[in-house]
């Protein structure tokens, strides 16, 4: 018993597209929110963005970088099963009118959720604005999986110039900012970049709210992994966000906290790599 | 009949050496086999079971002189002798291998044992998980399930049960022997609650708790993992398709220490801890995929089982280990046992001592915790302890990891969604004589309505709860 993947998709050099049947999640997901998935029995839980729910399934993107996402692009198919997916988890953020809206993005989860919030934005009445950035033309992806259809404003940044804008989010959004055209600010990906964006933000006094990439296990507020400092306060990631107010948000702390386990992946990764090389998988 | 000579001493139970034992995650005590078994039954002096203290002691009010009587009265005939006392025990609990290891038999059956004033009290968790773990081996529960499980003839109704532990467990066994349909709702994708992400190896080995779950399941029990009330679906919904709810969804939620340095690495939950290694498996990473970070030297904060079970696993990851405790030894909350297997087992405890900030290094890095050292006045506070008092004199104990072990709070996902049902003001379900909530038809139990608490309590409510909705739903169709 697990669920099934309906489609698999390369996106880009390090990106994929994967849908999974998953209808207990898809009647109840709303924007903000994200599943956790388990690839097989020996598998850890983690979170991943939603893309899209519809007709039962869920869609993801996710990055080749650690052991789950290898996994799951090396060893699954379309037909295959996954052994778990749970959701919706997380609080939905608030779609109603701000009047312009801009998503910005420059990895592979806040990319995911570019294209659905905008789409829930777009729906509810705002002028929408995406902003997404990959690194070069090899990691960006193709036109379909961008947020364009859903904004109407649509910026395509590299942070080597060579597809699209040469730069990154923040410089187009300071452009925006300064020609008065932002409302509000939604956003996610590199915790490095989101410190930076709240940084621009805030003297303006444009509400940002982005997501706070931490380690999680089970996702609803059990474990006590995912905690931030929140306005002084400790809040769980997985429960009480997992989008916040980035100007309210003590980011050295998360930073530090998101890379609890590097060594331990990297090893775990290595030992992967070398397992598929020697079945001549790579 | 011939007078019973009394014996005063228990039989005892067999336990992996220490040197062993903490090396691996293997069940610390062994058990009674049926010759033993026997030997301690024969010394309950059999209170009539209107009288028997053991049967008040127990939340679930187990006839445990009528099992005990079923397992010596065919002491020539080991299967039939099991089965009966099976058949007993399965009147009340359908567990008991899991009872029979984690409950605080001490403070509960053994306590009031009458043996227990002239010499050792019955060793009845023992006895109870002797019939248990007999009958699983030898398939005689199989057969007793038989008897037990309803021919689906007269189907009552259908009943959601939202949490997969002690008491929900508890709730869906009760429930399907009466012949309702029941589904038991889990968050996580394994069955169990806190008896599989709390509850290590050591003591209730997942084989066990696995088998104790497939027996609801062939008593027509269903279960849907990954299945998040108040988010995957709404007690609304639910209420829409059964007939009554019952919530048992515990204390999730760990409390944390309002003191700098909370977010260091290297600092864990007992959750987190415990999760890591219990349901993911992280002492066997990197073949599970789910790692642990451990160091040299673990301080465990805290002083119940929880803090017990996350100190011994530390030690069995091969770090040092401290259990630091703000109040004294009396006052530590964990079962005898378990406190007993941890010294043994090489934990050291320090009494009297208040944490009151983690300190890092550069990287972030907990390197050390500070205690304010604490010490106890006459006076005792609302629970019956003795108050505790800061001495204003400060000690360092170096750390790389931290285990906070002091206590949960009920978890909110589902208060948070359904307004209608109301809470405490520490955030459990208000219930009442019946376990039934604010909203009609939705029932709740164990720790979600009591904070934190044990097994067998959140069994007892179960239990319970089973009782009121047959009731509810019976009305509910009678006067339709």
């Amino acid at each position: 018993m697990g669920y099934r993947i309906t489609k698999k998709e390369n996106l880009s050099a390090i990106d994929f597209f994967m849908e999974v049947e998953a209808p207990h999640i898809a009647h109840s997901w709303k924007v903000g929110q994200f599943v956790v998935l388990i690839a097989d029995e020996k598998g850890e839980r983690v979170p991943m963005s939603v893309y899209h729910a519809e007709d039962g399934k869920i869609g993801m993107f996710i990055r080749r970088h650690g052991v789950t996402t290898f996994k799951l692009w090396y060893e699954f198919d379309v037909g295959d099963e996954i052994f778990s997916i749970t959701g919706p988890l997380g609080k939905p953020i608030e779609v109603k009118h701000y009047g312009n809206v801009v998503f910005v993005s420059d990895a592979v989860c806040a990319q995911a959720e570019s294209y659905a919030t905008l789409k829930a934005m777009k729906e509810a009445g705002n002028y929408t604005i995406a902003i997404q950035t990959f690194e070069n033309a090899a990691n960006t992806y193709p036109e379909k999986y961008l947020a364009k259809s859903v904004a109407d404003e649509h910026y395509l940044t590299t942070e080597d110039g060579s597809i699209g804008i040469k730069g990154h989010y923040l410089d187009v959004l300071k452009e925006l900012i300064e020609k008065d055209k932002v409302d509000i600010v939604f956003g996610g990906g590199k915790l490095g970049s989101l410190v930076k964006l709240a940084e621009l933000t805030k003297p303006y006094g444009i509400p940002t709210i982005v997501t706070v990439r931490q380690i999680m296990v089970d996702g609803t507020g059990m474990c006590g992994s995912c905690r931030v400092l929140y306005d002084g306060e400790v809040k769980f990631a997985c429960r009480d966000g997992p989008m916040f107010d980035a100007h309210k948000i003590d980011w050295e702390d998360a930073i530090k906290r998101n890379a609890r386990f590097a060594k331990q992946e990297k090893l775990a990764k290595e030992m992967y790599m070398a397992k598929l090389k020697e079945k001549g998988v790579i | 009949m011939a007078k019973r000579e009394l014996i005063k001493e228990r039989v005892p139970t067999p336990e992996v050496p220490v040197e062993e034992r903490t090396k691996s995650f293997v069940e610390v005590n062994l058990g009674y086999d049926f010759a033993s078994a026997i030997k301690e039954a024969e010394r309950c002096i059999q209170c009539p079971p209107e009288y028997a203290p053991c049967i008040k002691g127990c939340p679930v009010h187990i006839n445990i002189p009528g099992f005990i009587k079923a397992l010596r009265e065919n002491s020539n005939n080991s299967n039939e002798a099991v089965k009966n006392a099976l058949r007993v025990i399965w009147n009340d609990n359908t567990l008991p291998a899991i009872t029979g290891r984690v409950c605080p038999q001490e403070d509960q059956c053994e306590a009031p044992c009458v043996m227990g004033k002239v010499g050792d009290p019955i060793n009845i968790g023992k006895l109870e998980r002797f019939v248990a773990d007999y009958a699983r081996k030898h398939n005689i529960d199989e057969e007793l399930l038989q008897e037990f499980a309803n021919n689906g003839e007269n189907m009552k109704g259908k009943v959601a049960v939202v949490g997969s532990g002690p008491a929900g467990l508890t709730a869906a066994g009760e429930l399907a022997k009466m012949g309702y349909k029941v589904t038991i709702f889990e968050a996580l994708h394994k069955p169990g609650g806190v008896l599989i992400y709390g509850i290590p190896e050591f003591r209730l080995p997942k084989e066990i708790l696995d088998k104790e779950i497939a027996k609801l399941i062939e008593l027509g029990v269903e279960i849907k993992p990954n299945y998040v009330i108040g988010k995957t679906l709404t007690l609304e919904e639910l209420l829409e398709e059964y007939d009554a709810v019952f919530i048992g969804t515990g204390a999730g939620t760990p409390k944390l220490l309002n003191i700098p340095g909370i977010l260091l690495d290297g600092i864990y939950t007992a959750n987190e801890f415990l999760t890591r290694i219990n349901l993911m498996k992280a002492y066997e990473f990197p073949k599970y995929d789910t790692p642990l970070t451990i160091g040299k030297r673990t301080v465990v904060i805290g002083a119940g089982n929880t803090a017990m079970d996350a100190a011994r696993s530390a030690l069995r990851m091969g770090s040092e280990v401290i259990i630091a405790y703000r109040r004294g030894r009396e006052d530590m909350t964990a079962r005898i046992e378990e406190i007993h297997h941890a010294e043994e087992e090489g934990v050291k405890f320090e009494f009297f001592l208040n944490p009151i900030e983690f300190i890092g290094d550069e990287n972030g890095k907990v390197k050390a915790v500070k205690f304010e050292k604490m010490k106890a006045l006459e006076e005792k506070d609302a629970k019956g302890k003795r108050k505790i008092v800061g001495t204003g004199e400060y000690i360092l104990l170096e750390a790389d990891t931290v285990v906070i072990a002091i206590g949960l709070e009920p978890n909110k996902v589902i208060s948070e969604e359904a307004t209608g049902l109301k809470t405490n003001p520490n955030g459990t379900l208000v219930v009442d004589e019946r376990l039934m909530t604010s909203i009609s038809g939705v029932f709740a139990g164990g720790d979600a309505i009591r904070g934190e608490a044990t097994v067998i309590l959140a069994m007892g409510d179960g239990k319970k709860a089973a009782k009121s909705i047959h009731e509810y739903i019976q009305k509910k169709y009678s006067s339709a």
